[in-house]
């Protein structure tokens, strides 16, 4: 049921995006001309390509994330199962633990600098 | 059988069109907004108060060229303004507009799904909303494109961090997943005027989750990913007509999204304003309507203060923008959760 | 019934997309989509919770990750490099053995599945209890796991960082971006 109710879902906002993109391809003006098909380079002819070396720092940035993203999703679980759970005080230690590590995990990040963007 | 399939199409539709029928009196309040915070009046020429031109616009939206660049990867190129769109649209999946009603014989919940893991998955899925633009910048080729793409991606995936803290945090003190329980632990009164909310329990969280929407959804002083005095207008810059409406719909259904989920974590979600109980007792009709009135007037007062803020402040370095994120907000969100955890079980004990 | 088949029918068509695409980003679309139809089946499943980690870690960061690098670096000029080697089909011949050798245990054994029941949404409580009580160690020492990827992540990053600025500077090439 709810799965159901999800994919009507999904399929109804797939069909709308669908037909808006739809509607303009067959309403809109047909008119074309060469320049208008270039890459805008903000009215330059263009210069190099556009895939070239970018900052390290956004792929960084990105695994990161993943690993935190991991750390507090690991806590999500937590937070639901303490409410129910018999033994606080050893779920607490655990609690304490994990975030003891993670913190130990971000200053490292902090300190080696690696997420620092003025240079 | 046919009932249950009825019920579906009916909240689907319902729960489409509310925010997609919102949408042009959002983009009007917020350049009338605009208008009236830079001393000038803004569109006011079509209709009364200019109220329909924004119909207007998506009239032209659909008659204008469809700008398809030979350099653009098409297959991607068309794609990713649908997957924003479609990616934007699916938290609203398990947002409930009012309380559960008994209605025809049975309890009917007014969200497209019913699922008591409601706020998780409306979090994980808008954590989604980064491949639209990362798709949009590489399929344009266009360094303004991808430029905007990578910032955009690399500012979105650090707010979603200090985000996080402050749902966990959220979900740690209600101790449920389940918005309709959220919104009954957030529903009493203190000293009888009160409201019980969230944002009172939790304001740091509050905050954090606040400035997450804003970077979230690319909205000012966020956003990196088009500024426009530097990238021209990042990763939609190769886009035109509807692909480029279909960016611009997607990214504030998102900012209505990611309010909505703040609303039901701090602010009561759909509980009934102050002053309207006696109104509410009246009817469980009269009380679901009142509900939804209640959610409506909360996600406005919301859009006014993202319309406020964008003219109020300043878009932010991108050294600025990372060092926020990560050396400010996220040891923030940490340390809420480490003293509201230890809080609450020190006094328990 | 015929919901499932569709979903599982998608994931493996996915799945082979990963492995079959000529182009890199093809590929790497591919796996978000494997990825996506595996949470689907989660939800479809009854297990909303799953999916929503399914969807948060393996679609929203661990995808995201791979287009990054796709992007980041531009791997569209290699292909999926396709020369034949011993090693190659030795191993493929060893997976394939050691899947089916599972596959045969599974049915041969009537070895108990999870059943989909006891993941339901109503008792996921259950395997919380579980996850912070008897496995409540391997869950602390995933943080210690994590914790070494981190600094991993960092020692290489910014090892590969000097390489590439004494590189910049030797050649003096292109400006940094």
């Amino acid at each position: 049921m709810e799965f159901a109710s999800f994919v009507v879902f999904f399929v109804i906002a797939c069909t709308l995006s669908a037909v808006l993109l739809g509607i303009s391809s067959l309403l809109g003006q047909k008119r074309k001309s060469v320049r208008e098909m270039d890459i805008y380079e903000s009215g330059v002819n263009p210069v190099g390509s556009a895939t070239r070396q970018y900052d390290i720092k956004f792929f960084v940035t990105a695994i990161l994330f993943l690993l935190f993203d991991v750390e507090i999703v690991f806590l999500l679980p937590w937070a639901l199962a303490y409410k129910d759970t018999t033994n606080q005080a050893f779920m607490i230690a655990g609690f304490v633990f994990f975030m003891v590590i993670l913190l130990v995990g971000y200053i490292f990040v902090i300190n080696s600098k690696a997420l620092k963007w003025e240079e | 059988m046919l009932e249950a399939a009825i019920e579906i199409l009916l909240k689907t539709v319902v729960i489409l069109a509310l925010p997609l029928g919102a949408l042009p009196l959002i983009i009007h309040v917020e350049r009338r907004g605009a208008a009236f915070m830079q001393k000038r009046l803004g569109p006011n020429r079509v209709g009364p108060f200019g109220l329909l031109q924004p119909l207007a616009d998506v009239a032209k939206f659909m008659f204008k060229e469809e700008v398809h660049p030979t350099h653009v990867r098409p297959f991607f190129y068309t794609a990713a303004p649908m997957v924003a769109l479609i990616v934007a649209l699916l938290p609203l999946a398990c947002i409930p507009v009012a309380g559960p009603i008994e209605a025809f014989g049975r309890t009917i919940y007014p969200e497209v799904f019913r699922s008591d893991m409601g706020i998780f998955f409306a979090f994980a899925v808008s954590a989604l909303g980064s491949y639209g633009i990362l798709l949009a910048g590489w399929a344009s080729n266009n360094k303004y494109s991808m430029l905007g793409a990578l910032r955009a991606c690399a500012q979105m995936v650090s707010y979603e961090l200090s985000l996080s803290t402050s749902v966990v945090a959220m979900i740690f003190l209600f101790g449920t997943n389940d918005i309709h329980v959220m919104v009954q632990a957030q529903s009493g009164y203190w000293l009888g005027f009160i409201p019980q909310w969230g944002v009172f329990y939790q304001p740091i969280a509050a905050m954090l989750f606040l400035v997450g929407i804003f970077a979230e959804s690319n909205r000012l002083p966020f956003d990196l990913a088009e500024g426009e005095s530097e990238i021209v207008a990042g990763y939609h810059l190769e886009y035109s007509s509807m692909k480029f409406a279909l960016f611009f719909m997607a990214e504030y259904i998102h900012m209505i999204a990611l309010s909505a989920l703040f609303i039901i974590l701090f602010f009561g979600g759909y509980g009934i304003l102050p002053g309207m109980e006696g109104l509410a007792s009246k009817s469980p009709y009269l009380l679901m309507l009142l509900q939804v009135v209640s959610l409506i007037i909360k996600i406005a007062c919301m859009i006014w203060f993202f319309v406020w803020v964008r003219w109020t402040l300043p878009r932010f370095r991108y050294d600025q923008l990372m060092n926020l994120g990560w050396e400010r907000l996220l040891p923030l969100g940490i340390a809420n959760l480490i003293v509201t955890v230890l809080f609450v079980y020190f006094r328990n004990q | 019934m015929a919901v499932d088949i569709m979903l599982t029918i998608l994931t493996v068509v996915f799945a082979l997309m990963v492995v079959f695409s000529k182009k890199t980003v093809v590929a790497a679309f591919s796996l978000l989509m494997t990825l996506l139809m595996i949470a689907m089946i989660y939800f479809q499943l009854g297990t909303v919770f799953i999916s929503a980690v399914q969807v948060l870690i393996n679609a929203g960061a661990i995808a995201i990750l791979f287009v990054f690098v796709m992007m980041l670096i531009n791997l569209e000029q290699f292909t999926n490099n396709r020369e034949k080697s011993k090693w190659k089909l030795i191993v493929s011949t060893v997976t394939i053995l050691v899947l089916l050798g599972v596959f045969a245990l599974v049915i041969n054994n009537n070895i108990e599945t999870l059943s989909v029941m006891n993941l339901a949404d109503n008792s996921m409580k259950t395997l919380f209890a579980k996850l912070f009580d008897v496995y409540y160690l391997p869950f602390e020492m995933a943080t210690v796991l994590l914790l070494a990827a981190i600094v991993a992540c960092i020692v290489i990053t910014s090892h590969e960082k000097h390489e590439v600025a004494e590189e910049l500077a030797a050649a003096k090439s292109e400006d940094k971006v």
